[in-house]
């Protein structure tokens, strides 16, 4: 019968249309627009120097770049699964779990290394990583880089967090927000990302951990570029390019580091709306590497600390989430 | 004045009425077709990506490796609804202490009904996790900032009802406990009190459900401990959305059967007290 055809064609239409509107947003024509998520930090240099300095709108043409700044992996892995974000600076931690719950995403490149440091509160007694014992460490959040490190160096010490039974208690807590946590007591040490631990420094607070002992003498991946994997495959051009306006900015971090550093600083002011002392930012930037390089074996090792931390079951084989 | 509640036109004789049974049934069908849908849109019909909305399949996983799974990371959610339950337990009984105390002494005082009463309505108006920031920089990002918000909430509906109740006693029994030599106190407490249990209970189970709502939203924002909020946390964090929907799924039924459990109660002294007629 042509009408129940009909209807049925009409139903089929409507269910595709409705998944194409609810579903990620089908990605099969080339691109307009670069969403670009990263985070106002010192390791994530890389987006910020690239913003301020226009190298990857230049490289994109006439294609426009939507940078979108967010404060933790955790809110930009939302972004990333809506579909929102097609290029992200963002670290191991929520990028191994994205990959893990089978989400699109390729790794790109690297961005920097190192670049974490464990802080003490002035007026706590904490000299080691011993002395955490019983007391409260803050996160940027739960399941990020940072935190997975933390558990790692807890289990080192053998320590626990709280929730495993343990009597370390681990509080997710914005970096930007740790120096009210300090003030208020709210925290005892925190592990927090650069240029937040020199921040920190500056005002008194003791590092306990420096961006070498924390993990693996300071030789693994702090933020890395991922890409939505279907955008990478509609464009393949976009994304080529965009990686050389990384590698054009990875290298301009390294090789004029206080042009770089000026550079920084005046991204972060426009997104935060303070600059850092440039001593501060000097110390931060002495304490991250930036490379353009992945360390494969250095992912590995975090998808095995990431299950070791109880955030997933079994660590994924990234082999096919590398860019070859 | 209580009035005496009994359903209206409902003249079946006791044998018809539906049966245990044939509600407990229907209920069962309509959870199959409940997850027969969900089922239908995720699996079925692959509507949604797996991390954005999982099967009925990835969270029943994560509830089977939550509540008894023996690896070395399982047995979370386990921990995590012990946890739960102690901190709501321990802000429950508070909670219904200090409302009962302050319930008493609104409904014997006037001039502290006026003022507090009211006041105590405005603040039961405000979201439980609008209290959170506050709690978090009174008192520390810890479980006495959970406690702080659990007992506020618990304790609101607690002194309202009581409160209320003893307002709406009948005035022949006030009379008759006078007469019979009951002043202050003790007219409160052995003539007053027991006559509005009814309504207190009412109170009690309300006190319940706010409590449990403003503990999860606070342990959402306090992560730290083992508790339901921070399995949210953990979820959202790591992408794992089946985490999120069994820890959602398993407060909606904590929180249900405790529900459940106050309604008996309550329709049980209702039944004594003669304000609900046995079918």
């Amino acid at each position: 019968m042509p009408s129940t055809r009909l209807r049925t064609l009409r139903l089929s239409r409507a269910v595709s249309l409705l998944t194409a509107l609810i579903a990620t947003p089908a990605l099969a024509q080339p691109a307009t627009t670069v969403r670009l998520g990263f985070f106002p930090n010192l390791t994530h240099a890389p987006a910020l120097v690239g913003l301020e300095r226009g190298t990857f709108q230049k490289a994109l043409g006439a294609v426009k770049l939507e940078p979108k700044e967010f404060v933790s992996g955790t809110t930009l892995s939302e972004a990333f699964a809506a579909g929102q974000i097609d290029i992200a600076y963002i670290g191991p931690g929520p990028a191994i779990s994205a990959a893990t719950r089978g989400m699109p995403v390729q790794f790109l490149a690297g961005a920097s290394e190192a670049g974490a440091v464990l802080v003490a509160r002035k007026d706590s007694a904490i000299k080691t990583y011993k002395d955490l014992a019983g007391k409260v460490v803050s996160v940027p959040s739960l399941g990020n880089t940072q935190d997975i490190s933390l558990r790692h160096i807890l289990s080192e010490q053998n320590l626990k967090s709280k929730a495993d039974g343990g009597d370390v208690t681990i509080v997710p807590i914005p970096p930007a927000d740790t120096t009210l946590a300090f003030a208020g007591k709210r925290a005892d040490a925190t592990l927090v990302p650069e240029p937040w631990g020199a921040a920190l420094e500056a005002q008194g607070h003791r590092v306990i951990g420096s961006e070498k002992t924390v993990w693996r003498e300071g030789k693994y991946p702090t933020t890395i570029l991922i890409v939505n994997a279907k955008f990478a495959q509609a464009n393949p051009a976009l994304v080529t390019a965009f990686l050389k306006a990384h590698s054009e900015a990875v290298a301009f971090l390294t090789k004029q580091p206080a042009a770089a550093q000026a550079s920084v600083n005046s991204e972060l002011d426009k997104l935060t709306g303070a600059k850092l002392d440039p001593r501060v930012l000097q110390r931060a930037f002495a304490r991250t590497r930036f490379t353009t390089a992945l360390d494969a074996d250095a992912l590995r090792e975090y998808a095995a600390l990431n299950v070791e931390a109880g955030y997933a079951r079994t660590a994924p084989d990234l082999t096919p989430f590398l860019r070859k | 004045m209580t009035v005496t509640r009994q359903p209206v036109g409902d003249a079946r004789p006791a044998s018809t009425a539906p049966s245990r049974l044939r509600v407990l049934s229907w209920q069962a069908l309509g959870l199959l077709i409940i997850v027969g849908l969900w089922w239908l849109v995720t699996d079925g019909l692959k509507l949604y990506p797996p991390y954005v909305f999982p099967s009925p399949r990835a969270v029943w996983t994560e509830v089977a490796y939550g509540l008894w799974g023996t690896g070395p990371q399982d047995g979370k959610l386990l921990g995590a609804i012990g946890g739960s339950l102690r901190r709501v337990l321990v802000g429950y009984v508070i909670a219904v202490l200090l409302g009962g105390v302050v319930g008493l002494l609104m409904g014997a005082w006037q001039p502290l009904r006026a003022t507090l009463g009211a006041y105590l309505t405005g603040i039961q108006s405000v979201p439980s996790i609008a209290f959170v920031p506050f709690a978090i920089l009174f008192l520390g990002l810890n479980e006495r900032a959970v406690l702080f918000v659990v007992i506020l909430e618990g304790f609101i509906p607690v002194a309202l009802a009581v409160s209320g109740a003893l307002l709406n006693v009948p005035p022949a029994l006030r009379v008759a406990g006078r007469t019979l030599g009951a002043r202050g106190v003790g007219l409160t407490l052995r003539v007053l009190l027991p006559a509005a249990i009814p309504s207190v209970l009412t109170g009690l189970r309300t006190a319940w459900s706010f409590a449990w709502r403003a503990l999860v939203g606070g342990e959402l924002l306090i992560a730290g401990a083992k508790s339901l909020g921070e399995q949210l946390e953990v979820g959202r964090n790591t992408a794992n959305v089946g985490l999120v929907l069994a820890t959602i799924i398993i407060i909606g039924i904590i929180g249900g059967l405790f529900d459940l459990l106050l309604r008996t109660v309550e329709s049980r002294v209702r039944r004594d007290y003669g304000l609900e007629v046995p079918q």
